[in-house]
């Protein structure tokens, strides 16, 4: 029989590393996804979505139980992620040229209806919607990646946002809104 | 640019929000239903609703790593968790021994410690103190200098017995 998370936090809270490695193993496709979506770097992501493991076990004890555990850790991941962009926009501009040829171009998510010509549009929208992506600010882009990307409820997101519903709503709204009006181009 | 934006298709101010949420099926109940009406009678918001079905999902970009790169950052990753679960069993004990129940053991510890040097220490120090021990002689000088003066009350006192003895005597 498969523990629930909140098991496997207990048994975690008491040492049992083996616990703790199971949450790992559950959660860190979608936590590198999550990294990957605001970094859209392979490297970053892994060392991102890592270091969001390492803080939920130094802080296992922390963890409340007000909210599920995958809020929880995935609140740390966004919060990571989010500092990661700052720094990153702190960073000198001499780097991004690095940075870019660092990234690896993720494929589009395979959908068997998708027709040779949407391929194409796929790969154009590929480098663009990087770029349209960076010029949202971070709490539009959280709630849309989260939403968009990852198909989470507006509930999750605005527990993970620590945010109300109707603020997450509005910032989908305008996310989409401002990506709408940058990819007119591939409409 | 400038034209393809303003070629931009615009759904009804007040549904655009709702349109999104109704992409993403995130519209329940009334809400749904209201929506699902209002499509059926304009264009706009339709062409705006089809033009979210084709784009939004071409910005679902997802990264597949090979599985070497799950195996690396698997073993990357326990290789951190052993590394920082060291440090932590360090910071625990150290943590553990200034845990507030160790408060009051320590705390009495000391008071024990204080009284038993109070009761047991106080004659083994005095002696060697030659602070108290002027002090005594201070107190002693005054007494020895008075000694003739007491040795003369001592006479007086007998010639008190004298004079009494021999106001008796005469009496007899």
């Amino acid at each position: 029989m498969t523990r629930g998370d909140e098991d496997l936090v207990a048994s975690a809270r008491q040492g049992d590393r083996r616990a703790f490695e199971e949450l790992v193993d559950r959660h860190e496709r979608r936590a590198y996804h999550i990294a990957f979506d605001f970094t859209r770097n392979r490297e970053d992501a892994k060392d991102l979505s890592q270091e969001a493991f390492l803080k939920a076990f130094t802080n296992l004890k922390n963890f409340d139980g007000r909210s599920s555990f995958y809020t929880w850790f995935y609140r740390i991941i966004v919060n990571l992620c989010l500092d990661y962009k700052r720094r990153q926009k702190r960073a000198p501009a001499d780097t991004f040229d690095e940075r870019v040829e660092n990234q690896v171009e993720p494929s589009h998510e395979p959908e068997k209806t998708r027709s040779p010509d949407q391929d194409v549009m796929a790969r154009q929208i590929s480098r663009a919607i990087g770029a349209a992506l960076e010029t949202l600010p971070a709490r539009q882009r959280t709630a849309f990646v989260l939403k968009n990307h990852q198909g989470l409820s507006i509930k999750e997101i605005a527990e993970l946002m620590e945010t109300a519903e109707g603020t997450v709503k509005v910032h989908l709204h305008r996310a989409v809104t401002a990506l709408r009006e940058r990819l007119a181009e591939f409409a | 640019m400038t034209e393809q934006i303003n070629t931009l298709i615009n759904a009804c101010g007040e549904m655009e929000e709702n349109l999104v949420l109704f992409h993403y099926g995130d519209l329940r109940g009334d809400e749904r239903n209201e929506v699902q009406a209002h499509l059926k009678n304009c264009a706009t918001c339709t062409a705006y609703l089809k033009h979210l079905n084709t784009l939004l999902p071409l910005t679902r970009q997802v990264d597949e790593p090979p599985p070497e790169f799950w195996t690396h950052y698997n073993r990357e990753l326990r290789e951190k968790l052993d590394s920082v679960a060291e440090k932590k069993s360090w910071r625990q004990s150290f943590v553990d021994f200034f845990q507030p129940r160790w408060v009051p053991v320590l705390a009495m510890a000391a008071v024990f410690t204080l009284a038993l040097t109070f009761t047991f220490g106080k004659g083994m120090w005095s002696n060697n103190d030659p602070a108290k021990e002027d002090v005594a002689i201070m107190e002693l000088m005054p007494v020895a200098e008075n000694l003739d003066f007491f040795a003369s009350m001592d006479v007086l006192d007998d010639l008190d017995l004298l004079e009494s003895m021999g106001s008796q005597g005469n009496a007899a």
